[in-house]
């Protein structure tokens, strides 16, 4: 620690944010490349086969959709923006501004965004 | 060829009839004649009518061998021109941009304010117009910039005033132009995010997610200028979600230039031209070159490393809770040793669509030459409540939303300002909204102690 210390504080700031930007790198290739793997497809067939015998005995639970998803990350930051507001386009880009701003995850601001463009304005 | 045999066979068949006939033409009778005739003459017609396919056939033949030619020349001119190209284009071409795809869109805001300050007279404070450009240029590219045009009171550099001190006198009006952001986003996947240009900072929530009509009151909370709102810089941020419920992890990570020092070195307090103390710290200046035009790197050689963490978590639509915590740590002197370093930690709740309560703390550590290591700090919370929560059938009332703020910063220099802020928002519809507060000030700078009445239209486009 006392060695971390002692180095300049720009070689500091360089090793943390390599080490930070390394971290997250390797983070996203092993969820990319994860899904790939032989080994995860097998693991994937079993636990689905299991998944069924389970969801045989409750009921499967809910995936959100587009309007329930834009209800919970849109409203907590700003009112509501109807559908009408902007045409298709424009929501296509708007959601991909939105993405970046609020760290939305890609799934969701996919399905909030087929929500807006089902009944977007007309140009 | 074949019609050619058919036709000799014909004809040979016609010389053997008529040859065998001739002996025997005495005994002839005239029906026999007669249908020899009529044999004679549906013999000519199929010669004639095989006559005419074979001419049709002939015809067809010819066509084919045209289309053949046809072919075989557009299959020559294409490989010309594909060695042309290859001639032209480099051994490995670079992959290509894709289908046109871009799209142009303008979003932001605008605000006027008209406000009272203890002690001054009243009068519209503000007009200021803030649009965010956006140009999608494919699917996974973003440019978008965010500007805050202006209108105040002119001001003129005067030589001194009744007692030999520099001032500022005041003539017509000034527009400012100031550029709030201007980044460009590329979507690596569905994880990360590059960001790369002047760039809101994550540290805390309040610079991204803050706009005149998102706002429920008009002005900032008061610590956050402790913290430098956009950096100039490169940055790598993505959402990951948990589970199907909307749950969701974010991050962000970021590499900018950093504060600067007013003055270039690492005292604590330095003075302006009229030889009032202000602080030295300079968040917002480092943006690589001199505005005299020296083509220098940075005011010093050592960038800022910051970012975020986030954990979102929502029960249901409307009921939801957010954690943070992000941070940011580099050098701010022009020599390079003196370190600045400041810790947010933030958090915000919904309960139903009428309630919100959210917050930041901030805490900041700032080595100085001259007085060791100070600490600007301060916190902030802001709760909200909907009156259409109530249910009541009171006009107006579902449209009018109470908003209750404290917030409270220290320099680390010696000035400590506290506030309690009460208003409320009147929504005309989603966009347009009018705000009213009044702000009870408490400070140990008499210069800061005055209380404000703030009103404020804001549209949101």
């Amino acid at each position: 620690m006392k060695r971390f210390s002692s180095l300049k504080p720009q070689l500091r700031a360089g090793v943390g944010l390599a080490v930070i930007a390394g971290a997250i790198y390797a983070g996203s290739l092993a969820l990319v490349t994860g899904a790939d793997t032989t080994a995860d497809k097998e693991a994937k067939t079993k636990k689905a086969a299991q998944s069924e015998t389970k969801t045989a005995k409750k009921p499967a639970k809910k995936q959100l959709t587009g309007a329930e998803l834009y209800a919970v990350n849109c409203n907590r930051c700003h009112p509501e923006r109807y559908p009408t507001e902007f045409t298709a386009a424009q929501w296509k880009t708007i959601m991909l501004e939105m993405r970046v701003r609020a760290n939305l995850p890609a799934d969701q601001a996919k399905a909030i965004l087929k929500y807006l463009q089902e009944d977007s304005g007309t140009p | 060829m074949k019609i050619h045999t058919q036709l000799c066979g014909i004809m040979a068949a016609g010389c053997v009839i008529g040859g065998t006939l001739i002996p025997c033409a005495a005994a002839v009778t005239d029906d026999e004649f007669n249908a020899l005739k009529k044999m004679v003459q549906q013999l000519g017609e199929k010669v004639q009518k095989l006559e005419q396919t074979h001419d049709q056939d002939q015809q067809q033949i010819q066509r084919l061998k045209e289309q053949l030619g046809e072919t075989q020349k557009t299959a020559t001119e294409a490989q010309q021109k594909a060695e042309a190209v290859e001639q032209v284009q480099a051994t490995k071409p670079m992959p290509g941009e894709g289908n046109a795809t871009h799209n142009f869109t303008m979003v932001g805001d605008a605000e006027i304010q008209f406000g009272k300050v203890d002690g001054q007279h009243s009068g519209f404070g503000l007009a200021d117009f803030a649009p965010i450009f956006l140009f999608r240029a494919r699917d996974n590219v973003l440019f978008e910039a965010g500007f805050d045009i202006k209108l105040q009171n002119g001001t003129v550099p005067l030589m001194n005033d009744a007692n030999g001190n520099a001032v500022n006198g005041n003539s017509g009006t000034t527009t400012t132009f100031d550029m709030s952001f201007a980044q460009l986003d590329y979507l690596f996947n569905n994880y990360v995010t590059f960001v790369g240009g002047d760039m809101l900072l994550p540290l805390g929530t309040y610079t991204e997610r803050s706009a005149g009509w998102i706002n429920k009151i008009p002005d900032d909370p008061l610590p956050r200028s402790v913290l430098p709102s956009s950096g100039l810089g490169i940055q790598l941020r993505g959402g990951i979600p948990v589970g199907d419920s909307g749950q969701s992890i974010s991050y962000s990570a970021y590499c900018v230039n950093g504060p600067s020092s007013v003055d270039g070195s690492g005292n604590a307090i330095t003075y302006d031209s009229g030889t009032n103390k202000i602080p030295n710290l300079d968040l917002g200046g480092n943006v690589g070159f001199d505005s005299n035009g020296n083509s220098i790197g940075n005011l010093h050689g050592a960038p800022s490393g910051g970012g975020r963490l986030g954990w979102f978590y929502p029960l249901k639509p409307h009921y939801d809770l957010e954690l943070g915590i992000s941070g940011q740590s580099g050098t701010w002197d022009n020599n390079g040793n003196e370190l600045w370093t400041a810790g947010v930690a933030d958090g915000a709740l919904h309960v139903s669509p009428y309630l919100e309560v959210k917050g930041e703390y901030i805490y900041s550590w700032q080595e100085t030459t001259d007085m060791g290591t100070v600490h600007p700090r301060g916190w902030w919370v802001q709760g909200s409540y909907k009156l259409a929560g109530l249910n009541t059938e009171l006009p107006l009332m579902n449209n009018v939303e109470l908003a209750l703020r404290y917030d409270t910063v220290h320099d680390g220099i010696g000035t400590k300002v506290d506030r309690w802020t009460v208003g409320y928002v009147y929504y005309f519809s989603n966009t347009l909204l009018f705000e009213g507060d009044y702000e009870f000030l408490n400070s140990n700078d008499p210069a800061q102690n005055h209380n404000r009445l703030v009103f404020q239209v804001g549209y949101g486009f």
